[in-house]
């Protein structure tokens, strides 16, 4: 992209205390960057949203504008063809249970491996972080036959068991990093106190990890929520499914209406707005410092 | 381990004396992870590597045919193409790197309004890959608003059919990946950025270091562990991000121009239902991201495992 | 935290098999059925099929498994590996049938009975063969025409009266459409769809029956000349005769190419006629009275089926073998292939029925409607669905390519070959 290039033009006049005009230059310089890398990442969704109002011709016909007459029959549409309600239950209990269960499962290892130092706990730390090369588009197949086998075909378990399994290798990966900054002396003193581990795990290392977790609930969350192909392959169509395999059944076999799937994928997109919105603090500020230490 | 015989005397006294309750519980710890990792996913590439050995026709019964699907995968023109393909997008990794470097820097100068393009930036992200797909082919239609606005700025030369030719197709896809990613590395960075110091920061340019100077000489070393952590997450997630993106904007085309390994897996075992060799392409890809990923995975262990 | 939950769930799971063992008990000899489906022809008219056929047999509920049609391989195919899931699935008609067959039972005497009322139900049936077993029925019929714009025609200084009816008019017709700033035919070629679509009714201009039933058994190279001249006659649509818009290989029919034709930029446009982006779409969008249908002009006009209708059924269902509810999941399919469903798929989803009983009053009018019906009256088999997976997609890339003029026919040609070669379903 242009961007790079763009940016080249700030480069080492930034010099400070020399010229102030070119000091201004250079700021409004900057500004204009960041503005046009706004716009760049807000534009498609304006788009979307655009697209979702038009009627289907009004669509066709014209493509780029602005929607002539506002319509929300989309919207209306998306609540008839799709029970938002349901799926959307579906794809909390499903995305919020997978990031419990991996995280948990997580949050042990970690602990078992940088701080209780089992016997073998580096191999079985590095046995779950290898696991991160086994792409799901490779193992779908065979994982939904393995699902199938457990009985669990169909099943929220076999969704959120698949969901904690893919996001395992990095959320250990995050925690164990973050754990091996915290000083073990702190978890020798709470010992001697007579704490037992269970109690330091999650009476101490469990709330001092918090932007740890936050940081990877973020990541596990958005991939968890957005995917498409675990639920679709696990669930089917049954009614267990997710919101975002709703959004992609609307558009059939020849029949892609993009307005409509604009709305759609708005629909899916809200709540992930929400929580974003909610948090946004959390998020953008402390969340994230869980990669850093 | 060495780790604990190295760990101090008192510890190692302590330690024995709790050896086996603690024994017990570690195994506890292990478990539920182990478990989840062996199931849904050893078990899975297990089985996915015994299916590579069967001759699968359609849904009849499959027959062991020894390495069968792997010769006659070396023969396919197009899945030496689809690593080709995957090579290429590897090779657009430091723009990954540092686009989202440089961006975080311009915001966490304190440019006016950075709040806000600290929040516009991650929005993308939250977008669902195959949202972005449909959102983005529609953009970078041939009268989309893309060339629209290239032709409104006078750049009409630019405005070429993004998705119509060998290379622009794989290298309009990367970019729009990038696009859904770059706000995910920026707050990385920024929360990175967060723990440096300003005073290191004002006396570098104090020093009259200029931006460039700052970014090489001073935050890129400060920020090693973190430019790591988001190297590991491009390298190893670039081509699963690529998958819904390829779905949804060119179903490998045109040709096989934007056909990466992953997609071709898809279309081998559901669109040919030629399972076996399906599986055999995805082993292929396995090995593959195995070493592409294996020094991430080095380096990861190194940050993660029992220290000292 | 984690054992409350854990705890909860348990508790909800237990609340969930309780319903469930209640549920059958209260309402009794009530059987269900799971039908996976990718709903052709909308939801608006599932819903009322599914209601009409448990209006009718009050003793069997319907459980509807609706997967996307892009994504559906990747939904049945672990079903049939495992041999377990729905009681009754919808499937692709043809050759893909024929490949999961193992995924079928044989349809019993009583069932094969309903198929009487059918205009056509062989694509149910191996090899196309009405005598050999049959896995599912049909119900409704798909195949592509040309649908031209009227308006554009006129402008163009066109007979909107006497659309093209061979590729010399075509051309000439193009010339015209183009001179006036517009697209002629307007075309996406992104997935397997168009390739699969178009095929056949190029291929009808160089291909006896005989023929077609030699490519589905794979007898019959793509190195033959016949099949050579297909591919040259449709690489020339993109290159030297430049019918179709110069963005086709990178964008899709469904819906970009089409949205060309319903913005009234375009001049023709080729899809399917039944479902959606068809008669019915395109005269919401353009105005009925501005639309029409016609064959795919002639290129070989002594060609023998180069006036027929590559027709195919748009998809059967069939009872799967791991089914416990079989009697049940018969009644289903009988249900489909029968009268009242025909009605339902023209009133509600503006399809085209199978079923010689449909009612024409449920018909919706249409000039363009008038014109397919017309169309239709002459058919032939459908030599698209007749490609196996690697043939279809080797065509959809290959034409693609070479449009872009990154290949040669006779690359097209060798891929087309190794593509056959490589088809375990055509393995001799």
């Amino acid at each position: 992209m242009s961007l790079a290039s763009v940016s080249e033009t700030v480069p080492d006049e930034v010099a400070p205390g020399s010229n102030p005009l070119l000091r201004t230059i250079v700021k409004w310089l900057v500004s204009f960057v960041l503005v046009v890398v706004a716009v760049v990442a807000l534009y498609p969704l304006v788009f979307t949203v655009l697209n979702s109002l038009k009627t289907r011709t009004g669509y066709a016909q014209n493509p780029l504008g602005l929607p002539v007459d506002i319509s929300f029959e989309n919207y209306v549409e998306t609540f008839v063809r799709m029970d938002v309600p349901r799926l959307l239950l579906n794809s909390i209990i499903t995305t919020g249970g997978g990031l419990l269960l991996s995280t948990v499962a997580a949050l042990f290892i970690a602990y078992a491996v940088t701080k209780l130092r089992i016997k073998g706990g580096n191999l079985i730390f590095l046995f779950i972080i290898a696991m991160l090369v086994i792409p799901s588009q490779v193992v779908i197949y065979p994982l939904y036959e393995t699902i199938l086998d457990l009985g669990l075909g169909g099943t929220y378990q076999g969704l959120i068991f698949s969901y904690a399994a893919f996001g395992l290798p990095i959320s250990t990966y995050m925690l164990a990093a973050f754990f091996r900054a915290i000083p073990d002396e702190l978890i020798e003193a709470a010992r001697i106190d007579g704490a037992g581990e269970l109690r330091i795990l999650f009476q101490m290392m469990l709330p001092i990890s918090t932007p740890a977790i936050a940081a990877l609930s973020i990541l596990n969350f958005v991939w968890m929520w957005n995917d498409l192909l675990l639920p679709l392959v696990i669930m089917g169509g049954s009614d267990k499914t997710t919101l975002m395999v709703g959004v992609a059944l609307l558009s059939g076999q020849y029949d892609v209406s993009i307005p409509l799937i604009s709305a759609g994928l708005i629909v899916a997109l809200l709540p992930v707005m929400i929580v974003y919105l909610l948090f946004q603090r959390q998020i953008l500020s402390g969340a994230l410092a869980g990669a850093v230490k | 381990m060495t780790q604990i015989a190295q760990s101090s005397s008192s510890g190692l006294s302590r330690r024995k004396r709790r050896m086996r309750p603690e024994l017990i519980l570690g195994i506890a710890l292990v478990v539920p992870g182990i478990a989840l990792a062996i199931v849904f996913k050893l078990v899975p590439l297990v089985r996915a590597f015994i299916l590579s050995l069967y001759q699968t026709r359609g849904f009849e019964e499959p027959k062991f045919a020894w390495f069968a699907n792997y010769v006659s995968m070396f023969k396919d023109p197009v899945f030496a193409t689809s690593f080709k393909n995957a090579a290429l997008v590897f090779v657009t990794l430091p723009v990954w790197i540092f686009l989202p470097l440089v961006l975080a820097l311009l915001i966490f100068q304190r440019s006016p309004g950075w709040k806000a393009f600290r929040a516009i930036y991650f929005l993308p992200y939250m977008i669902a890959p195959i949202v972005v797909g449909i959102m983005f082919r529609q953009i970078l239609a041939p009268d989309g608003p893309l060339n629209a606005f290239l032709i409104f700025i006078g750049l009409a030369p630019l405005a070429i059919e993004w998705l119509n030719g060998a290379t622009s197709a794989l290298f309009s896809l990367t970019s729009v990946a990038l696009w859904s990613f770059f706000g995910l590395g920026v707050l990385t960075y920024l929360s990175g950025l967060s723990t440096v110091p300003d005073e290191v920061i004002e006396a570098a340019r104090l020093d009259g270091a200029g931006f460039w100077r700052l970014l090489i000489e001073i935050v890129t070393p400060l920020l090693k562990p973190v430019i790591g952590y988001w190297t590991v997450l491009c390298t190893s997630s670039m081509l699963i991000w690529m998958f819904p993106l390829i779905y949804a904007l060119t179903r490998g085309g045109p040709g096989s121009a934007t056909m990466l390994p992953e997609y071709l897996v898809f279309t081998t075992t559901f669109e040919f239902l030629n399972r076996g060799k399906g599986a055999a392409i995805g082993m292929a890809l396995f090995v593959f991201a195995a070493i592409v990923s294996a020094f991430v995975v080095r380096r990861m262990y190194a940050e993660g495992k029992a220290s000292k | 935290m984690t054992i409350v939950s854990r705890q909860a769930r348990r508790i909800a799971a237990r609340a969930v098999a309780l319903t469930a063992m209640l549920a059958p008990a209260l309402a009794q000899d009530v059987t269900t059925i799971r039908v996976l489906n990718w709903q052709p022809g909308g939801p608006e008219y599932w819903t009322q099929l599914v209601a009409a056929f448990e209006k009718a047999n009050p003793d069997v509920k319907v459980e509807l498994e609706t997967v996307p049609f892009d994504r559906y391989p990747s939904v049945q195919g672990p079903y049939i590996a495992t041999k377990s899931g729905p009681d009754v699935m919808e499937n692709n008609a043809g050759l893909e049938l024929f490949d999961r067959r193992s995924a079928y039972v044989q349809l019993p005497e009583d069932v094969l009975a309903a198929a009487s009322d059918l205009i056509t139900y062989s694509g149910g049936c191996l090899n196309y063969d009405t005598t050999q077993p049959c896995y599912g029925l049909p119900f409704g019929y798909q195949g592509n025409v040309m649908y031209y714009n009227k308006a554009v025609l006129t402008e163009a200084g066109l007979d909107a009266a006497n659309p093209p009816k061979t590729w010399d008019e075509m051309d000439a017709a193009c010339t015209a459409v183009k001179a006036i700033g517009k697209t002629c035919l307007a075309h996406g070629m992104t997935g397997v769809f168009p390739a699969y679509w178009n095929f056949p009714e190029v291929a009808r201009n160089f291909l006896t029956e005989d023929d077609m039933r030699a490519i589905m058994a794979g007898k019959l190279p793509w190195t033959d000349p016949k099949m050579v001249s297909i591919l040259e006659a449709m690489a020339s649509i993109g290159t030297t005769r430049g019918w179709i818009n110069s963005s086709s290989p990178s964008i899709s029919m469904l819906p970009d190419g089409a949205d060309i034709f319903q913005s009234g930029n375009a001049a023709f446009a080729s899809t399917i006629i039944a479902d959606a982006v068809n008669w019915a779409a395109f005269g919401a969008a353009l105005g009925d009275e501005n639309v029409g249908a016609m064959r795919w002009p002639v290129l070989v006009a002594d060609a023998p089926l180069a006036h027929s209708f590559s027709g195919t059924e748009s998809s059967v269902f069939g009872v799967t073998p791991w089914s416990t509810k079989q009697e049940a999941a018969f009644k289903f399919v009988k249900f489909v292939a029968g009268v009242e469903n025909a009605n339902l798929l023209a009133s509600v989803a503006g399809g085209i029925s199978l079923n010689k009983n449909v009612d024409p009053n449920a018909l919706p009018k249409s000039q363009a409607l008038a014109q397919i019906q017309e169309i239709i009256k002459t058919p032939t088999l459908h030599v698209g669905v007749l490609l196996s997976g690697q043939e279809a997609d080797a065509l959809a890339r290959g034409w693609q390519e070479v449009t872009l003029g990154t290949i040669t026919v006779a690359d097209w040609t060798a891929q087309m070959q190794t593509a056959l070669e490589e088809s375990p379903s055509k393995a001799q």
